[in-house]
């Protein structure tokens, strides 16, 4: 099967979790939704967190489509403000 | 003005900002560390943002919220880093005709940033801290963080 590079990028509390950035060889067609599953599939709770996507600073929809060299940010629920 | 800032927020920066002779009202919002929160005592926060993409959506809360309430001028400043207890990690300064609108604005400006501009709290306590929002802290008993976060000021 034909297979793309990505990256992902993490932060605040995924950060921590995960390191900074992450690798992965995904199917063509992958989208976000599943990626961000795969990822956290190991770790219970963490599939369950309401995460969101940004692609080239721009937040994506779940079902967003990876594309070969995609940084694709994963952000945890924000709490700026005090 | 929209800004993400290491260093301690200068109100007066965000307020001058904001100066306009058209103007009849301006209405700052500051969000500062408090002393406790449900009931734990904090010692300091600290705040991570993705710094581009932050100063990006508070330019466009402040230029949706110029349309939508007819504001003269919006500055939005966030503090990341280290913020202790007492200073502030948010102003918001919004000037208007009337002060009807300047109010409803500045209220509508900190509850979209709160929901999506990306910056994330740790509350750090005596011998640990909690991610706000995450429930992913290290060392604290993990509890229900996030209704807690959306009530707060």
């Amino acid at each position: 099967m034909k297979t793309i590079a990505i990256e992902l990028v993490f932060f605040a509390a995924l950060r921590e979790r995960f390191g900074a950035r992450m690798r992965r060889d995904v199917p063509r067609g992958t989208t976000v939704r599943r990626l961000w599953r795969e990822v956290a599939g190991a770790s219970p709770g963490l599939s369950r967190l309401p995460v969101r996507f940004a692609v080239r600073e721009e937040y994506v929809e779940p079902r967003y489509v990876v594309r070969a060299g995609d940084e694709i940010a994963v952000f945890p629920p924000v709490s700026g403000g005090a | 003005m929209f800004e993400i800032n290491p260093r301690r927020l200068d109100v007066g920066r965000v307020l001058a900002a904001v100066r306009s002779p058209a103007a009849g009202a301006v209405v700052v919002f500051t969000g500062t560390t408090r002393r406790t929160n449900a009931g734990r005592r904090v010692e300091r926060l600290e705040y991570e943002a993705h710094e581009r993409m932050a100063v990006r959506e508070m330019r466009r809360l402040g230029a949706h919220a110029k349309r939508r309430w007819r504001l003269e001028r919006v500055a939005m400043m966030h503090r990341v880093g280290v913020v202790p207890v007492g200073e502030p990690s948010v102003v918001i300064a919004v000037s208007a005709a009337h002060r009807d609108e300047a109010f409803t604005a500045g209220r509508w400006l900190i509850d979209r940033l709160k929901e999506i501009v990306p910056i994330w709290k740790k509350e750090r306590y005596r011998g640990g801290y909690v991610w706000i929002g995450a429930q992913q802290g290290g060392g604290v008993p993990q509890r229900r963080r996030r209704t807690q976060a959306k009530a707060r000021g």
